[in-house]
């Protein structure tokens, strides 16, 4: 470790670390406990252990676009770093949250439930704005950015952990013809090996350079890949695992490279070897800063040479705390006291001689009933006898409660799990995938036994020899403990709590209450009292809310079960899952070949599917949507419109039996269709239901072009080869989507006759020669050009087909040559205006996928003569044929001045009373409503129970504001009822 | 994700993949000759069993071939891919394992992570 001291800010002020330090380990050198307050009762807390299993330590980086809930004992530091604490007002020693401290009363377990009630809206304007601002972690970030991969790998054995068993497994497969990966989620290997003093020697060697050689053979075998930084988050199905590496760890963001790696691997065997988790004990104010997780102070002292405090108080009841004692007194420090809650004859040999050798005071038989402090500790109290309790100064705690086996990766993996009496922790018992658990995560905490352990679980990998490793150890040899979840308060007061879980404020007085109000089952448990639901899912504590919760119920821990731990293991950036899909590249924008030409004429865009359509032209910067879409409608009726139509699916048919496919694709017959003809068709699906509608034109019986709605394309087409693969397959039938090989453009209006003739002078366009639903090809210029009869305006109509190199010049050729023409560019909402005037439906606005062609009052479009087509015999089912169905009828106002508004439901009440006392009958809704400039008064369509019989009869439609407009049904034909015009 | 065998690409992760719901769901030859009650069978009935099951999926992403697959729903252990056309294997030839992760009962589901004693 380099003596070069980086500076960073806490909470404005300035403080120096050593390279490599996480912020809690810079903070510690500094002597700071205080980091943070608590999330609901705003308690002032400090750092409580070393890793990713932090549930106090949570701060926010300022100068990373403010990045939130960064736990501070993984994050490290760099020159320039600016750290602030969260969840405190003004200032994290004073903080006006903490009266939520003395009102803790309410806030017992399921309080949001029971305490906001009532009166009506005051959930939204006083308690939930209320609770945000006084509840809750760091605030959002300023602004997304993702600069974050994603890698693939397939590889034969992933390695789960780089501390001693992963580093044992990696050298056992070194040189082997096996792909590994091994994932090490701290910047170093040799987990357990460099935080704590368990091992003396390695094959007579210090720790350190055996890891230093055994890394050095893992990097020369080549088999192997190390990733460090990287933690594995996910365990799927089908040995699918996702990892995600940090590339930025202990530098400022770069801009230009990802910080981010999200590696997706697939593999054949797993190897979990990602060790445990200290937990810790309940008892009055273990929250308190200055109480740390024994082993965690361990590691501040060995990895990062930090000693948070020279003398504290030691608390435990296991046999694991004696290397930590080592490690103090090594240094010349002394604990000033040890607390063991078992019996002095229990108490290791080893772990009491060195107690008794450095004259470190024992209590045996004791336990810690509470500490005292303001915002760190002061005084602790050892309950000595039962009633007996004596006062320590100390301003540090360390505790140990034990160790569970890291089980959460091997839970996700759906491996089954079983409580181990001997180490008080569950311990996987069954795999369901490829895994293989090596050390602690198997619920081995002995080294001695652990190179049988690998030797034996790794035997039938080819090509591997057994290891033979020597281990010094220090201390004890066996792991020992005794059962203790909570200690017995001695004080009560409102400050006096016992957590259960400290991110999310949960005490064991909640878990009892919950108990008692009847959530007696672990799952119901969690979600009442949201103990382990924090972000650290209750990683050091969730193991002990079962101990207290099988105390409660008198059953063991086995049959209270565990909850289920799910992915991902810790909090995963979302823009490590985004990847490079952010912003454009996050769904792909599509483009007309005329987009330049919108762009330049003011066009305001909508998107629809991927695509970007005019949605009408401003003609000046003030001119709003409704005028717009007025005028532009108004002269489409009086002059010319044309319309981009590029994006409309378009596919074609071919093949021997193309004809009697399209018969069976769709409802229309075309067996007696002329070629080069074409037909407004509908598509329905098997259960008789509206899916896409479009025009299909025939070239010959071997050959078809369909035309689909913009959004319905991919659907369309996938439908099709669904039907051609799996229930035609003997068909010699082939699609092709050609939207993107053609250019189409609509031109409509009473002068779109003229215009035509004048941009193609050598093309007939008259009725006789040019019919209406006919089509031809025509070369035009240097290209070709495929010209279609067919209109959804009602006026008489062209459809353009252009290669799109060509189209954007022929575009503007139109335009040229109808300058005296009042030709308008119309958009996507002029076109429904439009298409509604003469009742046309528009899939997916007027229908709904509930609506037959029936409902649509479009039986002429079935051809009934045909055996059979998609969805023919569900129309005859008798819920189809139900006369009171909802129909598509017209709806126009009684008094002409009145708009309609969409969505509103039609009634046949003439008021509704408000408030509304009883339901009121639902006919149904109007799908589409417009302002008809043509005809100066609202028209809209709506469906409508029993539509049909209703036409001429007088209904009324709600409004946003609980009125009615009274309307007359009407057949949905607004303009030219005969098509006189259409046709013309 | 699974990873699935597309007859005509080979190994592929799931997400380039859409199920498509039972396979060998015979559309009737002819649908006037079935009454509602068997139409509607045919239009919305589908098991969903516990166990070994013939599904179709298609690869959506990819050839945008259907395929036919047996998966044991219990386990998402796909255990035979085949094409469109082919046979399909009886079911009889797998295990039936009813394996499942949690060593939960045969029929219904249940959230069990611990072995019970």
């Amino acid at each position: 470790m380099s003596e070069h001291k980086i500076y960073f800010k806490f909470d404005g002020k300035t403080y120096g670390g050593n390279e490599g330090d996480t912020i809690a380990a810079a903070l510690l050198r500094n002597n700071v406990k205080l980091v943070g307050r608590s999330f609901k009762y705003h308690r002032p807390r400090g750092i409580y252990t070393c890793g990713i299993e932090e549930p106090n330590a949570l701060v926010q980086i300022i100068n990373e676009h403010n990045e939130p809930n960064v736990r501070a004992t993984v994050k490290k530091i760099y020159e320039g770093m600016v750290v602030k604490s969260q969840n405190r007002w003004p200032s994290l020693k004073r903080d006006l949250g903490s009266i939520n401290n003395i009102l803790s009363p309410i806030f017992s377990a399921g309080f949001y439930y029971k305490t906001f009630m009532g009166p009506k809206g005051f959930w939204k304007n006083v308690y939930e704005p209320l609770i945000r601002r006084t509840a809750g972690l760091g605030k959002p970030p300023r602004e997304f950015r993702s600069k974050s991969i994603h890698l693939h790998h397939n590889v034969d054995i992933v390695i789960v952990g780089g501390g001693f068993s992963g580093l044992l497994a990696a050298k056992k497969l070194a040189g082997t013809n096996y792909d590994v990966l091994l994932i090490e989620r701290e910047d170093s290997l040799g987990g357990i090996l460099k935080n704590t003093k368990k091992i003396e020697l390695i094959n007579d060697q210090n720790p350190s350079d055996w890891i230093e050689k055994t890394e050095r053979l893992i990097q020369n075998s080549r088999n192997i890949k190390v990733l460090k930084n990287t933690l594995m988050t996910t365990y799927n199905f089908s040995d699918h695992l996702i990892a995600v590496e940090d590339k930025s760890v202990g530098k400022p963001q770069d801009n230009e490279k990802p910080e981010l790696v999200l590696h997706k691997i697939r593999t054949k065997q797993t190897i979990l070897a990602n060790g445990h988790i200290e937990r810790f004990i309940s008892f009055r104010n273990n929250d308190l800063p200055g109480v740390m997780l024994a082993a965690s102070f361990e590691k501040y002292i060995q990895k990062y040479g930090v000693v948070p405090e020279e003398s504290p108080v030691i608390f435990t009841n296991n046999s694991s705390t004696f290397s930590l004692v080592k490690s103090l007194v090594d240094l010349g420090h002394k604990p000033k006291a040890y607390v063991d809650v078992r019996d002095q004859k229990k108490i290791e040999k080893e772990t009491v001689e060195l107690l008794n050798k450095y004259n470190i005071p024992l209590y045996a038989k004791s336990e810690i009933e509470g500490c005292e402090g303001k915002n760190e500790i002061s005084k602790v109290s050892i309950r000595v006898k039962k009633n007996e309790i004596i006062k320590i100064k100390t301003s540090m705690l360390c505790v140990s409660g034990g160790f569970n086996p890291d089980i959460h990766l091997f839970t996700q993996s759906k491996g089954l799990l079983k409580w181990d009496e001997t180490i008080l922790a569950f311990k996987p018992e069954k795999t369901f995938q490829n895994t293989i658990t090596l050390g602690s995560v198997s619920g081995n905490f002995s080294y001695e036994k652990l190179i049988g352990e690998i030797n034996k679980k790794l035997d039938f990998f080819e090509g591997i020899n057994d290891l033979e490793i020597k281990l010094n150890i220090n201390g004890p040899k066996k792991f020992q403990i005794k059962e203790l979840w909570e200690t017995n308060h001695a004080k009560k007061s409102l400050w006096s709590k016992s957590f259960i879980d400290l991110q999310n404020d949960v005490t064991t007085k909640d878990l009892k209450q919950a108990v008692l109000e009847g959530f007696n089952r672990i799952e119901h448990l969690k979600r009442f009292t949201t103990n382990s639901m924090g972000t650290d899912q209750g990683k050091i504590s969730s193991i002990n809310a079962l101990g207290i919760v099988s105390k409660i119920l008198k059953k063991s821990v086995s049959e209270v079960g565990t909850t289920i731990y799910r992915p991902p293991y810790a909090p995963l950036s979302f823009s490590a899952i985004a990847g490079r899909s952010t912003y454009e590249f996050y769904d792909p924008e599509r483009k007309t070949p005329v987009h330049p030409w919108h762009v330049k004429h003011n066009a305001v865009f909508e998107d629809v599917g991927q695509w970007k359509r005019p949605w009408y032209f401003k003609k000046h910067n003030n001119e709003s949507m409704e005028q717009a879409v007025q005028r532009e409608s108004k002269q489409v009726r009086e002059s010319a419109g044309i319309l981009d139509g590029s994006t409309l699916g378009k596919i074609e048919i071919k093949g021997k039996d193309a004809l009697a496919f399209v018969n069976l694709i769709y409802t229309n017959s075309f067996t007696k269709m002329k070629p080069m003809t074409a037909r407004y068709a509908l598509m329905l699906g098997e259960d008789g239901m509206v899916k896409d509608d479009g025009i299909v034109c025939k070239i010959n019986d071997q050959h078809f072009l369909t035309t689909t709605t913009t959004g319905g394309a991919a659907n369309v087409l996938a439908h099709m080869e669904e039907y051609a693969q799996t229930e035609w397959p003997n068909m010699n039938v082939y699609m092709n989507s050609i939207t993107e090989q053609f250019s189409t453009f609509n031109i409509s209006g009473p002068k779109a006759r003229t215009i035509m003739s004048r941009v193609f002078n050598n093309i007939d366009f008259s009725n006789e020669s040019f019919p209406f639903m006919t089509f031809n090809n025509f070369d035009y210029l240097n290209t070709k050009v495929r010209i279609l009869r067919a209109s959804f305006t009602g006026e008489p109509g062209y459809e353009i087909y252009v290669s799109p190199k060509h189209a954007l010049t022929l575009w503007e050729r139109i335009f040229y040559y109808s300058k005296d023409l009042d030709l308008v560019p119309y958009g996507t909402e002029t076109m429904h205006l439009l298409r509604a005037e003469k009742g046309y439906i528009i899939v997916g606005q007027d229908t709904d996928g509930t609506v037959t062609p029936i409902d649509l009052n479009l039986n002429w479009m079935i051809g009934k003569k045909k055996k059979d087509f998609i969805g023919k015999r569900s129309l005859t089912r008798s819920d189809i044929v139900r006369s009171d169905r909802k129909q598509l009828v017209g709806l126009v106002p009684l008094n002409k001045a009145y708009g309609i508004e969409e969505g509103q439901h039609v009634i046949e009440e003439k008021n509704l009373n408000t408030p509304i006392k009883k339901p009121v009958k639902m006919l149904g809704h109007v799908t589409s409503s417009y302002f008809s400039p043509t005809l100066n008064h609202s028209v809209a369509m709506a469906l409508i129970k029993g539509g049909n019989r209703k036409i001429g009869s007088q209904l009324y439609v709600s409004t946003s504001d609980l009125n009615v407009i009274p309307v007359e049904v009407v057949k949905p034909n607004f303009i030219d009822p005969k098509n006189e015009r259409l046709i013309s | 994700m699974l990873l699935i065998n597309c007859p005509y690409c080979g190994e592929r992760d799931q997400s380039e993949f859409t199920n498509g719901g039972e396979a060998h769901v015979a559309r009737p030859k002819d649908p006037d000759q079935v009454n509602d009650r068997e139409w509607s069978e045919y239009v919305f009935v589908r098991a969903n069993p516990k166990g070994i099951y013939y599904e179709r999926w298609v690869h959506t992403h990819g050839c945008k071939k259907w395929f036919n697959a047996i998966r044991d729903t219990s386990t998402d252990e796909i255990l035979k891919i085949y094409k469109i056309g082919e046979t399909p294997p009886l079911i009889k030839r797998f295990k039936n394992t009813l394996r499942s992760p949690s060593g939960e009962p045969d029929v219904g589901s249940g959230n069990f992570t611990v072995k019970k004693p």
